[in-house]
Parts: C-alpha cells; sequence; structure tokens
C-alpha cells in the first residue's frame, strides 16, 4: 500500500500534477509493452506458408514444389527437393531461378551426372518443359501458371492479419504523444523543438505506412519497432541536448532513403548482385577516406568532418560489408568466392585496428562469423574455422598491443570488473550507470528529470550509456522493452529464414541481425560491467547520427527476408514473379 | 536453402546472450540496486560528497553524524575520534560502511519506484554503541595500538567496538607526512574488524575448550611443569617451574608445559574442530562490515609446532571481533548472540528497518562452558585482582603473544557471568607488553563504562 501511495508521491507530496506524472509513468511502459506483444505475435506468430515458383513432375507423376530461388536438389533429407533414389547424390544439383523467369542447374559435384533433355551439362538453364535428368532419374519442369499464382497468393496468410499494423501504429502514435506531454511539462523551455520534432516523427511513419499501403504491403511491425526505438531516442536527445533531435531526424531522413532504396534493389537478385562489387569499392573507399582524414575522437581516430557534419564511416561500411557477404546458393556451393570476402573482412578489420576502434572490430567479426557460417555450406568447415580463429587471435593480440600503448584503451578495459574500486576514475561512466538506473526504478524518474543529461558531453551517456540513459528517465522496464524489441527481431529473421527465397536474403538478414544484436549487447552489457565499456552504440536509440543512418541499412536485409504474403516492399509480390509470360 | 536456414542459430544464440545478459542484469538490479543507489557520490543521493541521510544515533540517542547541519560530526572532539571507524572520515580513507548498507533505508529508496518517491525527513540510523564507552576506551588506550570489544553476548548489541589509533574527522593529520616514527601506522584500518592478530594465552581457552570436550576427565588431574619441556627437541619454556598444579592453576599460571602436554594429547582433529566450531577462520557480516578471517592450519605441523599451535603461537592468528564472540558463547552457556552495530533506522515517520536477532551455532558444549567459566572466574579472583569489578563475576583470560623481540602483543579477552550485565570484550595491544597488567586496566575501565550504560537505561 506504502509503495503504491510512494508511486503517486511527487516533491511536494501527492498532488494532482505528482498523480498526472504517475499516470504517464505508467502509461508509457503500458503502451510499449502493447507494441512490442502486438509486433511480436505478428512477426513471431505467422505460419510459414512456402511460396511454390515451379513444380517438378516425375516419371511417376509425382509432382515436386520448387518452394524458393535456389533449391539444393539430392538424397539427403536436409535438402529442399529430397530425391530419394539410389542414382542421385547426397548434394546432386542446385536449381536456381533466374530474375527473367528461366531457371539454372548447376553439378556440384554428384557422382552422377546432370543431363538437361539429354545433354550434360556443369551449369546449364532450364526452360520450362525442359527434361532434367539426376543421375538418370527424370523430371520435368513445370511452370506455376498464373491462375496458380493468384490462388496460392490469396490461400497464403496476409501479413498482419490478426494484428493489424495499423493500429499497432496507433498505439505507437498514442505513445509519442505522451511523450510528448511529459517532455512539455519537464522541458518546458523546449516545447516547442520538442513538439516539432515529434509532429515530424510521426507525420514520417504514417506517410511510409501510407505509402506502403498504396503499393499493397501490409507488414509495417519492423519499421514500427525502429519508429518505437527511434522515439525514445528522440526522447532522450531532447533530455541531453534539445539541438540534437533535429540532427538525429535529418540522420533517419537519409537513413530511411538509404533503407527504401536498399531495400527496392534487393527485391531482384541480379540487381543486388551486381551492387555487391560496389558495395564492397564504396566500404573500401570509406575506409581509405577515414585514414586519410580521420580526427581523433576520445582516442578513436573513425571520424571524419564533412561540410560540418561529422561522421563514422564504420558505421556505412556495415551495409556494404554485408552485400559484399552475401551471396545466392550456387555460388556457395561451388566454393567460388568465399577467399575474396575472407580478404575483404581481413582489409576492414585491418583498417579498424589501425583506428584503434576496438569496438567496431568486434562487431565486423560477428557480422563476419554469422556470414562464414552460413555461407560454409559444403566447403570445408575447418579452413572458415581457421580464419574465424586466426582473426579473433589477430584482434586479441592487437587489443592487446592497443591496452598496452593507447591510454584511453587502456583505462576502459583495466577498469572492467572493478568499476567499485575505482569509482571516481576508472569507474565513473559505469558507476554512475548503476546508480541511475537504481535511482530510476522500474519506472523511472520522468522524461528529463535524471541526472545522466550532466554527462551526456564526454561521458557519452546519451550514446555509450544509453541504456542507463532511458532507465534513470524511463525506467528499466522500458529499458527492458528495447531489448526486447531487438531480440524479437533477431528471432524473426530466424524464424523467416526457412521460407526465404534466396541465400542471399537469409545470409544478409541473419549478418544484420547478429551486427545490430551484437552491438545491443556491446552497449548494454558495457554500461552495466558485464564487459569493458567499448563505446557501441545501441541501434536506433543511441544519440549519433552515422549509426541511425546505418541502423536503417542494415533494417533493409531484414525487411528483405519478409516473405509472408503482401508484407514487405523489399520482396516482389509472387503474382507476377512465379507465372511464365 | 534448408541447412542455410538452420544455420541462422547464430543470430538466434546471440538473440538469447542478449535476453540472457538482461535477465542476470534484472536479477542483480533486485539483489543490489540499493547498494548503487547509495554508494559514494551517487549523484541522487549526495549533495556536495554528502549523504543525505539524516541522522547517526547511537544507544543513548547522542548524534554522531547529522547530515543536515554545517558540520556534519559530533560537536565533541572526543566523541569524533572514538567513532571515527564507525562513520568514515570525510577524504574517504576509512570507509563510511555502516551508512553504505543502510543508506537505501535511510531515504526510503525502494527498487519499484527507484529515488522518485525518496524523502530525508526524520531519517535516523540507530547504532548499539555507546558513544561514551567509546570515549572511555580511547582514552584508555592512550595512543597505544590495537582494538576494544565490549558486546552484550545475550542480545547482540555491540556496546564498544574501538580501533585505536583515532583521528578528529574534522581535523586530520597528513598521515604521509607525519608518520616517521609508525604512529599512524594502520590507522585507516578498523582494526577491532579487519586486523588479525597472533592471541598468544587467551588462544588457551579454546585448546582447553577442545580438550574438555575430547577428555571430561581432563579436570581433575595434575600437571608438572619443570620450567621446561622438550618436543620433538624443541624446548617450550615457562617463565619458572610451576610444579605439581592442577588444571586451574595450570591455567591460572598459564603454564606453557603443561598446554603443550594437553595439547598433543589433544590432537590435531580436535583442535582444528575446536576452532572451526569458534568460527575463528571465518568472516563474519555483521551490518555491512565483513570481519577478517583468523588463521589456524594444522597442516604439516609437527609435534613442536603443534604444542606452539595450542599455546596460541605458531602461525594462530584470531580477529578480535570474532574472539569477542566466542567469549560470549562461553559466557552464554555454549551459545551466544549474533553481534550486530545498527538497532533500526527510521525515515519520514516510519521505521524502515529493525534488527532480527540471532544466536550463533553452538561452539562448545553447555558442559564444557560451565567448566571454562569456573577456570576462568578462578584465573580473576587468583590473577587479576585489578579487573574484579566488585558486585560482578567477571571471568577472564590474559595473553602476551610473542611476534618477534619486544614485540609482544598483549590480549585479554573474557566475559561477565551476570545476566544483568552480560557482556563479552576483548582487549587487543599492539607491543603491549604482558598482557594483564597492560590490558587489564584498560577492561576493567571500559567494563564499568558500560556497567553504567546499562544501569542508566534500566
Amino acid at each position: 500500500m506504502e509503495l503504491l501511495l510512494d508511486f503517486f508521491r511527487g516533491p511536494d507530496g501527492v498532488t494532482l500534477l505528482s498523480v498526472y506524472h504517475a499516470v504517464l509513468r505508467l502509461s508509457l511502459p503500458t503502451l510499449a509493452l502493447l507494441i512490442v506483444i502486438r509486433s511480436a505475435r505478428s512477426l513471431l506468430g505467422f505460419r510459414r506458408e512456402p511460396e511454390v515458383w515451379a513444380w517438378l513432375r516425375l516419371a511417376t507423376g509425382e509432382l515436386l514444389p520448387v518452394t524458393h530461388w535456389e533449391n539444393l536438389l539430392g538424397r539427403k533429407k536436409s535438402a529442399d527437393i529430397v530425391l530419394d533414389f539410389a542414382t542421385v547424390s547426397k548434394n546432386h544439383a542446385v536449381l536456381t531461378k533466374l530474375d527473367d523467369g528461366g531457371w539454372t542447374v548447376t553439378d556440384i559435384g554428384a557422382k552422377g551426372r546432370v543431363e538437361v533433355n539429354g545433354n550434360q551439362v556443369l551449369s546449364g538453364r532450364v526452360n520450362y518443359g525442359d527434361t532434367l535428368s539426376l543421375g538418370g532419374l527424370e523430371m520435368v519442369l513445370e511452370p506455376v501458371s498464373q491462375e496458380e499464382a493468384r490462388l496460392q497468393a490469396d490461400s497464403r496468410t496476409k501479413a498482419g492479419k490478426g494484428n493489424s499494423p495499423g493500429l499497432t501504429l496507433v498505439l505507437l502514435t498514442v505513445f509519442q504523444l505522451l511523450v510528448v506531454l511529459e517532455l512539455a511539462f519537464n522541458r518546458e523551455g523546449d516545447r516547442v523543438t520538442i513538439m516539432t520534432a515529434y509532429g515530424i516523427l510521426i507525420g514520417v511513419q504514417w506517410l511510409m505506412f501510407i505509402a506502403q499501403k498504396i503499393i499493397k504491403r501490409s507488414g509495417f511491425e519492423i519499421e514500427t519497432i525502429a519508429f518505437f526505438l527511434i522515439s525514445i531516442d528522440l526522447g532522450v536527445c531532447a533530455s541531453a541536448n534539445v539541438g540534437e533531435m533535429y540532427k538525429q531526424l535529418i540522420a533517419m531522413g537519409v537513413g530511411i532513403v538509404i533503407f527504401l532504396v536498399l531495400g527496392f534493389c534487393l527485391r531482384d537478385l541480379d540487381r543486388a548482385k551486381k551492387l555487391r562489387y560496389l558495395a564492397a569499392a564504396v566500404g573500401i573507399l570509406l575506409f581509405l577516406a577515414n585514414i586519410v582524414l580521420g580526427r581523433n575522437i576520445n582516442g578513436s581516430r573513425n571520424w571524419i568532418y564533412l561540410g560540418g557534419f561529422s561522421f563514422q564511416p564504420s558505421e556505412l561500411v556495415k551495409i556494404c560489408f554485408i552485400l559484399a557477404g552475401a551471396s545466392t546458393m550456387d555460388r556457395i556451393v561451388t566454393r567460388r568466392n568465399m577467399w575474396g570476402f575472407v580478404l575483404y573482412t581481413a582489409f576492414i578489420g585491418g583498417c579498424l585496428v589501425y583506428l584503434n576502434d576496438f569496438g567496431a572490430a568486434a562487431i565486423f567479426f560477428v557480422g563476419f562469423l554469422a556470414i562464414a557460417l552460413l555461407r560454409s555450406s559444403s566447403y570445408p568447415s575447418a579452413v572458415l574455422i581457421l580464419v574465424g580463429v586466426g582473426m579473433l587471435a589477430v584482434l586479441v593480440a592487437a587489443a592487446a598491443l592497443a591496452i598496452k600503448h593507447f591510454p584511453h584503451v587502456a583505462n576502459r578495459f583495466s577498469g572492467y570488473g572493478h568499476i567499485w574500486e575505482d569509482s571516481f576514475n576508472k569507474g565513473y561512466q559505469q558507476t554512475r550507470s548503476l546508480m541511475c538506473i537504481a535511482a530510476g526504478g522500474l519506472f523511472g524518474l520522468g522524461l528529463g528529470n535524471g541526472w545522466m543529461h550532466y554527462m551526456a558531453g564526454v561521458g557519452a551517456s546519451d550514446t555509450d550509456l544509453v541504456f542507463a540513459y532511458v532507465s534513470e528517465e524511463w525506467g528499466l522496464l522500458m529499458a527492458i522493452m528495447m531489448i526486447f524489441a531487438l531480440a524479437m527481431l533477431g528471432l524473426f529473421v530466424v524464424r523467416s529464414a526457412k521460407v526465404a527465397r534466396s541465400s542471399f536474403y537469409t545470409i544478409g538478414a541473419s549478418a544484420a541481425m547478429s551486427i545490430l544484436i551484437v552491438q545491443a549487447i556491446l552497449n548494454v552489457f558495457g554500461t552495466v560491467d558485464f564487459l569493458p565499456l567499448t563505446g557501441v552504440t545501441f541501434p536506433f536509440v543511441s544519440n549519433g547520427g552515422s549509426s541511425m543512418m546505418s541502423c536503417w541499412g542494415l533494417l533493409a536485409f531484414i525487411k528483405a527476408c519478409d516473405t509472408r504474403q503482401n508484407a514487405s516492399f523489399a520482396v516482389r509480390l509472387t503474382e507476377k514473379g512465379g507465372a511464365r509470360t | 536453402m534448408k541447412s542455410i536456414a538452420n544455420r541462422t542459430w547464430f543470430a538466434l544464440v546471440l538473440a538469447c546472450v542478449l535476453l540472457f545478459g538482461v535477465l542476470t542484469f534484472v536479477i542483480r538490479y533486485f539483489m543490489f540496486a540499493d547498494r548503487w543507489v547509495s554508494f559514494t557520490g551517487s549523484p541522487h543521493v549526495y549533495t556536495n560528497g554528502r549523504l543525505d541521510t539524516g541522522e547517526i544515533v547511537d544507544r543513548s540517542g547522542e548524534v554522531l553524524y547529522s547530515a543536515d547541519s554545517k558540520q556534519p560530526y559530533s560537536d565533541s572532539t572526543k566523541i569524533r575520534k572514538a567513532t571515527l571507524h564507525l562513520l568514515g572520515d570525510r577524504a574517504g580513507n576509512i570507509p563510511p560502511r555502516l551508512l553504505r548498507a543502510y543508506a537505501s533505508k535511510l531515504f526510503g529508496y525502494d527498487k519499484l519506484n527507484g529515488t522518485a518517491a525518496m524523502e530525508t525527513d526524520g531519517a535516523e540510523l540507530k547504532l548499539t554503541v555507546s558513544a561514551q564507552a567509546q570515549a572511555v576506551a580511547l582514552q584508555a588506550m592512550n595512543g597505544r595500538k590495537g582494538a576494544v570489544g565490549v558486546y552484550n553476548y545475550r542480545t547482540g548489541e555491540i556496546l564498544c567496538a574501538l580501533s585505536s589509533p583515532s583521528f578528529d574527522p574534522l581535523d586530520p593529520p597528513n598521515v604521509e607526512k607525519e608518520n616517521t616514527d609508525g604512529r599512524w601506522d594502520g590507522v585507516y584500518i578498523y582494526r577491532f574488524f579487519h586486523a588479525t592478530y597472533t592471541p598468544g594465552s587467551i588462544f588457551k581457552l579454546t585448546t582447553l575448550a577442545a580438550a574438555l570436550d575430547n577428555d571430561p576427565g581432563l579436570a581433575d588431574e595434575t600437571f608438572v611443569c619443570e620450567g621446561v619441556r622438550i618436543v620433538n627437541g624443541e624446548r617450550i619454556t615457562c617463565p619458572k617451574a610451576h610444579g605439581e598444579q592442577t588444571l586451574k592453576e595450570a591455567l591460572a599460571h598459564s603454564c606453557n608445559c603443561a598446554f603443550a602436554e594437553i595439547t598433543l594429547r589433544t590432537g590435531k582433529s580436535a583442535l582444528n574442530g575446536q576452532a572451526e566450531a569458534t568460527r575463528l577462520t571465518q568472516s563474519i557480516e555483521i551490518d555491512g562490515i565483513n570481519t577478517r578471517q583468523g588463521h589456524f592450519d594444522l597442516s604439516g605441523a609437527e609435534d613442536n609446532d603443534l604444542a606452539w599451535a595450542g599455546i596460541g603461537q605458531y602461525t594462530d592468528l584470531i580477529n578480535p571481533c570474532q574472539y569477542m564472540v566466542w567469549m560470549g558463547a562461553i559466557g552464554g552457556g555454549g551459545v551466544a548472540a549474533e553481534p550486530y552495530l545498527v538497532e533500526s533506522t527510521r525515515c519520514g515517520g516510519r521505521q524502515t528497518y529493525a534488527v532480527d536477532r540471532e544466536e550463533t551455532p553452538r561452539m562448545v558444549s553447555a558442559e564444557t562452558a560451565e567448566k571454562l567459566k569456573t577456570l576462568m572466574r578462578y584465573n580473576v579472583k587468583e590473577m587479576y585482582g585489578s579487573v574484579d569489578i566488585p558486585g560482578v563475576e567477571v571471568c577472564a583470560k590474559s595473553g602476551t603473544a610473542e611476534v618477534g623481540t619486544d614485540n609482544n602483543t598483549a590480549t585479554f579477552a573474557g566475559f561477565i557471568a551476570d545476566e544483568k550485565y552480560p557482556l563479552a570484550f576483548i582487549v587487543v595491544v599492539e607491543e603491549g607488553g604482558a598482557g594483564s597488567s597492560t590490558c587489564a586496566p584498560i577492561a576493567r575501565t571500559v567494563l564499568e563504562a558500560c556497567i553504567n550504560v546499562l544501569d542508566g537505561e534500566r
């Protein structure tokens, strides 16, 4: 009872104003929970209904559905099309769909031959009506008729059914309005800026929602999660440094452009594959520019200044890195091109070590592991493990060297695990974080009412320690909610991998997600002293323009693996794609 | 595609690591948030480097520390010096351990609302110590290094937990510069809780407890002392030949030769058992203060080592607080109350903490405790007349621990066998010479002060 009364108590006891704030304090986490739960039900509860792109008719008359753009044909159980015949190899061939509607078949080192219409091929085109023979087993490739495609599109569950993303977005809008109401009280002088900034945010999110409705896309959960996190980000900015709100909005705008362009490019594989080389080149250029123009901020030289704006090239390279690393299955299983990617990763890692940014190096390393694991299909895993372990060894050795030679790195690491013993010096950031998390309680002290904003500049409380910042002002519940939101996206990527169209998308989404999650891990665990503080941003929430842009870019990959019916603008509708014209 | 999809577990593992980490953190939050929020320098509860905690008072209500006044410490220099180690100094060399442990209770922190509903009006931390008794103890120590402890072995209240030397927190010495003669050595250490000492002959009580438990007939035996006894080629000596003595005479004479024999007869395992029963090598937590563990290790000890260990030499080390509680257990018939320093806390007009008294595990059987009491009472009557306060039965044993030439640690420990004043005590003086002559007068002064305090409360 006393606890309950305390909940409504303000500085002057229980007053009308204190009750108003108390209701707000309770409403925000409740709404956040609803938003996260509704999105989760939609993203994690959907039925994984395969898309059929073609049929293979066996001599027995049996029809086998071809459910991906890339399909492994073979005798083993984990093949996409299981052909349980003695003459067929375990991994026999890959059947790949082309953007023009045709198909190719690739022999992947089978003992038996691969023939198209009686001619042996190593890799060759297959048209509808052609007879494909694997180790003597004959089958005919048949198209999905327009009628069938339409039927299939109609029968598959539409994205967001039962959990209308529109309603979730309404809840988010209410959430944002309540945030504005609270900030308007606690930051009276900045009312206009705060209301304008949130107004723009609300406008942009509804504009995107409506635009996607117009092109018949109804899955908006992924964007909703991003906008939810950005709502918190803007609240942190309003509290820490109100001028940053517009900067973050501009970065968000650029990020959304990257998101849309990249998402659109990812619709078609040929286009996406061409983009890879450009992306790889841009990545290299960005790092070279960084090395030449880099400025030292907080001990790391991973910043460059252009026309009054500062940004971290390594953030944008993440997108290039994933594009360069993603690959289609026909290439994966024919063992091409892996070393190129290994070298590319080594180059990036080297640059980051040179630039003294170990947080980013760790992130890229995890991204590399995610990609390498998916690409290691029939590749001797030992080689990859060796490469991985080798890179880790280099990273650790470099980190050890850096700890010896670079004071700011050494400081960060030496405080780790002993923060309370040196709470005014090496453990300052983390101990203040824990103190403020504790002070915030479950519901927070109210937006703008915390102490963390005093260390927003040098102390990086609005970026590196944003978990504590949010805990203090918004409450531990809200801080947990933003982690749930992110983890949920991770589960969605894993779940949707089974019905992905191409391994290119699976690799892209999985790597993007791994990078986002590892950033959250390094950020949160660093703040609470589970790991050394590495100065990594929390996706979408940490105040930082480059980080905001890169997060939107990474989100495009996740959007591209959302094959729920009519879900994603980054996925072409099946009606057109499947049919022979 | 299937095999590739199956390998997305990597992202799943990362997500699980994130969720597991957050879960771990939430558990830690519910375990430790009150400590975090009240840690030195915490921005929500510290103003200008001082905790906004209201007042700390001693058992009689005397204000020892008040966060609201300009100068937070007591106005009396004597009291400031006597309570320094309990309250902590300004520079943070002596941490305010009690405040830290109870701060969250003092400003009404709760883990649900955080500091949002915090209030410090009427906050009060009530201690069990008597500032007057501590002041008397500090004066009696007269600048010598050591510790004085007195506690009620029936209730657990610590009346005196003094560490000497001490200084005025408002006028701290420049320890680095002024310490040429070593007088400030270890001044920041709370000796009563955090120092360990070679016990010397007070350890014979522990040995005797093990021996009597082992062989109840021992009490009726006699021991012959020729002034020297050879054990395993090593000479164990007494200041003079005590001749034939009963057990109580042997203890009163503190006869090393007799106790060497008793120790060897009792054996390692019984001694180890007794050391464990008295928690000699354990650390006990008293209101956020963890006592330092003593040392008692007979592994690899030859007979001569064993003999010395039973006499309180060899590698034996005791912590004053731990040994005081053991004395309390003898007085209490085998068990004592667990010691504590904080009686209660109040905040915003309501009580936020009240002590929950506990008993120690049994340290010795009731019969053996009774025998030890008789022996220790005989000691006082025969040997330490100076501590024999009229009207109460003081039981005690002294020790002179040799820690190098002319560097003896004087020890004196015991209890009052009186239900009106159930007080156990210990006095340790470093470089103090003989135990009884140095420590007994200090013990008497402090015990009388404590008896006065208890009388005043009736």
